[in-house]
């Protein structure tokens, strides 16, 4: 079933220049792009957006590093996108994420690991409005 | 050499074909950073209205009809020589004449969907990028070459440095 999932390069590969490379893995998996912004995030709306993890000792490292240079968001729309996009992106940690998937390619630590992906259909809509107001 | 912005957008035809990923691609392994960058849907008025140089041109109805198809992407690409270096990375107007490994060479289908735009001179990228993003929206995380140019951020939440 198509659906929708929300995803965000993040500080680490828009910096490398991995912006390009990053898309077209998903746009070859038949993963389309139908929303897409670059933006700098605030710090309050970066702890907006990572509010399900304000009681992890990661948390404050989080917000710090994703606001610390811009992120291009973007909505990705096809068959289980959610679960697709999960599967591209790969593990947390660039070193457990398997090989040929964009952590394993792109990203250098559990912190900068150069994308974010929902990791649910529910959460992939809250996502989505918290980015893109009018989708 | 002179860092320059410029502007380029990846037209209906290329995000049709999932293009996108692949055409950022050649900006950011030739050294044009991108600085912004928009998702949209333009109405033919809108078309109109950036074309407007080419508005006693034969092709100016197709043009702008064409252009308002579809979603496109805005981008400002930032980097040493921008404007010709990007023109350079698109190849020519028609990609029949456009050279082997050039965007359009390899991307576009004909001379109207001939898959981006970009700037064709330094004075018409500044107005271009004016026309789809405000100054605040374009990011340089390492060079802050427009507001350096105005006198810095001034009261805006300048949210890109």
């Amino acid at each position: 079933m198509a659906e929708e999932t929300f995803s965000m390069i993040k500080p680490d590969a828009v910096a490398t220049h991995h912006i390009g490379d990053i898309l077209a893995i998903f746009e070859k998996n038949g993963l389309e792009i139908v929303d897409l912004k670059m933006v700098r995030l605030s710090k309050q709306e970066a702890q907006n957006f990572y509010s399900v993890h304000a009681e992890r000792p990661f948390y404050g490292d989080l917000v710090n590093y994703v606001t610390s240079g811009p992120v291009v968001a973007f909505v990705l729309k096809g068959d289980n996108a959610v679960q697709k996009a999960r599967e591209l992106i790969g593990a947390t940690d660039p070193k457990k994420a398997a090989p040929g998937t964009i952590r394993a390619l792109y990203g250098t630590s559990v912190e900068a690991n150069a994308i974010h992906g929902s990791d649910s259909i529910d959460n992939a809509k809250i996502e989505i409005k918290a980015f893109f107001p009018s989708n | 050499m002179k860092k320059e912005q410029t502007l380029s957008i990846i037209k209906p035809d290329a995000v049709e074909k999932n293009k996108i990923g692949a055409i950022l691609s050649r900006f950011e392994n030739a050294g044009l950073r991108i600085a912004a960058a928009r998702f949209l849907q333009m109405s033919k008025k809108e078309a109109e209205a950036f074309y407007a140089v080419h508005r006693e041109r034969p092709f100016f109805g197709d043009l702008t009809s064409f252009l308002a198809s579809g979603p496109i992407l805005a981008l400002v690409l930032e980097g040493e020589n921008a404007v010709l270096k990007n023109r350079d990375l698109m190849g020519a107007t028609d990609p029949k004449k456009a050279a082997p490994g050039t965007i359009r060479a390899d991307f576009a289908a004909s001379i109207d969907e001939n898959a981006v735009h970009g700037s064709d001179s330094l004075e018409n990228a500044e107005a271009e990028i004016d026309f789809f993003f405000a100054e605040d929206e374009v990011c340089a995380p390492r060079f802050a070459l427009k507001m350096a140019q105005k006198g810095g951020c001034g009261n805006h939440s300048c949210g890109c440095h």
